[in-house]
């Protein structure tokens, strides 16, 4: 979902950078007040664990792949602040150093992937958590993705409103398709990500949160 | 901040089951494109030349894709040490509130 240059209408670009410089911003400041020294390393595996996880691309339906976003999985690790900051490091690493998504375009790449990507996943988080904690974990994997994806559609739709054939692509092909190809992305995202939080619940509890615990896990 | 036993295997387990899950990459997903590329695709659109040349890629095969993960890794590693260790610090000098 790394958006290259060259695709987006360019004050869509800057919108994308204002909203993700603004919501950068806003966690720094909120993880400067509880950061600890306990959270430094955890951070820094995670971020640098979800940026391997997204080299690896599994295949979908006809011919197209999909990979760990990793949203939801920092989400549970460290917190929504921290998980904008985790996910912000590895789409910065990516775009700087690999190429991966466009410089100009890393603000909607930072807005969809850093931003809405972890707030969906710390809304239903939290509007599941009295539900089985898979159940949790997979609605919000897959709906982090699908929002994204959503989203996505919509900067490509408005690109194109803005500037038809220079920019964009038309919502009746940028929505269905993003977010058709994605919703079994995001099947992929929820099942890896509950595989993930299952294995911390079971051996570290005290790394996830967010989620019920049984009672012999609470720690 | 310790460099423990635990963090290092950590690191260890992580890498390695990105080396393994590269295997299956390469031979299953390799060269197929992601959800946008597809959408690109099927919209007639063609990835335009990007402004900033990167200087490195993710490799054409699968040992240097391997060594890219793990440049990539290192990279973000010591990035979110970095960040976070000066959060960490700003937060134990402020002032109780």
């Amino acid at each position: 979902m790394h958006i290259p240059d060259g695709l987006m209408w360019p004050i869509t670009m800057a919108i994308g950078w204002g909203i993700a410089i603004f919501a950068l911003a806003i966690a720094v400041r909120k993880e400067q007040t509880t950061m600890t020294n306990e959270k430094v390393p955890t951070m820094a595996v995670l971020a640098a664990g979800i940026f391997v996880a997204q080299m690896l691309n599994f295949p979908i339906v006809g011919g197209t792949t999909g990979h760990l976003l990793g949203a939801t999985l920092a989400t549970l690790v460290v917190g929504p602040w921290a998980a904008i900051i985790v996910m912000s490091i590895v789409i910065i690493v990516q775009g700087f150093l690999f190429g991966d998504g466009g410089i100009l375009a890393m603000g909607l790449n930072l807005v969809n992937m850093a931003v809405v990507a972890v707030a969906v996943s710390a809304i239903v988080l939290r509007f599941t958590r009295n539900i089985k904690t898979e159940a949790s974990v997979f609605s919000a994997a897959w709906c982090s993705v699908f929002v994204a994806s959503l989203v996505c559609g919509l900067e490509l739709a408005v690109s194109d409103m803005m500037a038809p054939g220079y920019y964009g692509i038309t919502w009746t092909v940028s929505i269905p398709m993003m977010t058709g190809l994605h919703s079994i992305i995001a099947i992929g995202e929820a099942l890896i990500t509950i595989s993930i939080a299952t294995y911390f619940l079971r051996v570290y509890p005290a790394l996830i949160r967010n989620v019920r615990r049984a009672p012999e896990a609470a720690t | 901040m310790r460099i423990n036993r635990k963090r290092v295997l950590a690191v260890i387990v992580v890498l390695g089951i990105f080396a393994l899950g590269a295997v299956g990459y390469w031979i299953v997903s390799a060269g197929m494109p992601d959800g946008l590329e597809q959408t690109m695709e099927n919209a007639g659109i063609e990835e335009q030349e990007p402004v900033y040349k990167a200087p490195l890629d993710y490799g054409g095969d699968y040992p240097m894709y391997i060594l890219m993960g793990a440049i990539g890794f290192f990279a973000v590693l010591i990035s979110a040490l970095g960040i976070a260790k000066l959060m960490a610090k700003k937060n134990e000098t402020q002032p109780d509130r």
